[in-house]
């Protein structure tokens, strides 16, 4: 067996242009090779970048096509309005309520925050929040979030996945030792169980090369790169929110 | 009575007109310009009704009309005068527009990705978005650009390892990112 696979067998590979003698020789060859594993997963997220870049390539204007997107604006535009009308007018009629009652609207809960999703509607029940910075406020934003994200999910009887994606800085949310929030981590795990602890792979190695070691909370995954993961996530129908 | 119009005038009109997206996405992916993709694919979509009866493999529209439109495309860049071979295209690699920002949200990976795969070379930029966006196999791919499947395959090869260069410059760096700009 050669000692390294060439790239254009890991292309041929992932665009399913291998035979499957071929492909379950690899596959086996990655079992016991981290990083054959690694050059495939770039690959694929490479793979995953470029589609989801034109996924929506920007509408031609001036041409004949013009007329739709105009339509769908103006559509958005009365939509949104009437959603305004509705939220203002309930608000006025709700305004005796407790605002205990008030929080079951998922929207709600990622009041405040961005959210980014690929389907016309972000996904309530499929979410991910994407922690970048050590600050301890954002730490325990992202904490009450998804804590507050999940109860409601249960509350209401749905089932929720939630991942927590640290990369850069973040990643001190999830080491063993540094974080904060250790104990209520485990706890929040506990008591959910499709909730996950995703670290990005590439930040740690960033850590690593600075001379300290990491090691992760347990129940924490790693993820080639933390890019990568929203990025499949999306195109998979996540919602992605950025804390 | 489908069958027999079918065999005598090829696809229908919807059908020719329901590529129209797909083609869009793939001139905007080739020439990153809304209005000239536009006219790509209206010159497409016309030429491809027009030669309706050639097409005899209805399950091959798809890379039949891609075909046609590759034709198109490369008529466009002959008739412009920067346009001199496919190769020379590799030297613009370099000298491209300015290396995009720091990505790290979505609108800003999509815009580095775009901007990584308009300064791939012409020829892997074509290949590459075909295998990427639309899934064609090698094989189709070579036959709606005309060349071989080696030169598929190794055009695949560079376009990617072009674009993960490219793109491992601009993604994120954040350890070192705010040392950067403090320094003038």
């Amino acid at each position: 067996m050669s000692p390294t696979v060439s790239d254009e067998i890991l292309h041929a590979f992932i665009d399913g242009e291998l035979d499957v003698a071929e492909s379950e020789k690899l596959i086996a060859r990655m079992h016991g090779d981290a990083e054959l594993t690694q050059r495939v997963c770039a690959l694929r997220s490479l793979r995953g970048m470029v589609k989801l870049a034109y996924a929506e390539p920007p509408p031609a204007v001036g041409r004949q096509s013009r007329r739709a997107p105009r339509r769908r604006f103006v559509q958005r535009c009365a939509f949104g309005s009437l959603i305004l009308l509705a939220g203002l007018s309930g608000g006025w009629a709700l305004r005796g309520v407790e605002s205990r009652t008030l929080a079951a609207a998922p929207a709600a809960a990622l009041d405040g925050y961005r959210t980014v999703s690929l389907a016309r509607e972000a996904d309530p029940n499929r979410v991910m929040l994407h922690l970048d910075s050590a600050a301890p406020d954002k730490m325990q934003a992202v904490l009450d979030q998804a804590e507050r994200l999940l109860d409601e999910a249960e509350r209401e009887g749905r089932t929720m996945q939630l991942e927590v994606i640290a990369n850069s800085r973040g990643i001190q949310l999830m080491r063993a030792g540094y974080s904060p929030y250790a104990a209520r981590m485990a706890r929040m795990k506990q008591r959910h169980v499709n909730l996950h602890w995703v670290a990005c792979a590439q930040s740690i190695a960033r850590i690593t090369d600075e001379g300290q070691r990491v090691e992760l909370l347990p129940a924490t995954r790693t993820a080639p790169t933390a890019i990568g993961e929203i990025v499949t996530r999306l195109q998979q129908g996540w919602t992605y929110v950025r804390v | 009575m489908t069958m027999m119009s079918r065999f005598l005038f090829g696809p229908f009109r919807p059908a020719i007109e329901a590529q129209r997206p797909v083609l869009y996405r793939i001139a905007y992916a080739w020439c990153h310009d809304a209005a000239l993709a536009d006219d790509l694919v209206q010159e497409t979509l016309s030429k491809a009704w027009v030669r309706r009866a050639q097409l005899r493999d209805e399950t091959a529209l798809k890379a039949w009309m891609v075909a046609i439109m590759n034709r198109c495309w490369l008529d466009h860049l002959r008739s412009r005068r920067d346009f001199d071979a496919v190769e020379d295209w590799q030297d613009e690699l370099e000298s491209g527009a300015a290396s995009p920002e720091a990505c790290c949200d979505r609108e800003q990976v999509i815009a580095c990705v775009r901007a990584a795969v308009a300064r791939l070379p012409l020829g892997q930029r074509q290949v590459l978005t075909l295998v990427d966006l639309e899934e064609f196999g090698y094989a189709e791919v070579a036959g709606i650009l005309g060349i071989p499947v080696g030169t598929v395959m190794s055009r695949l090869s560079r376009a990617r390892a072009s674009l993960k260069s490219l793109l491992a410059a601009t993604m994120p760096q954040p350890a070192a990112q705010p040392q950067l700009r403090r320094v003038k």
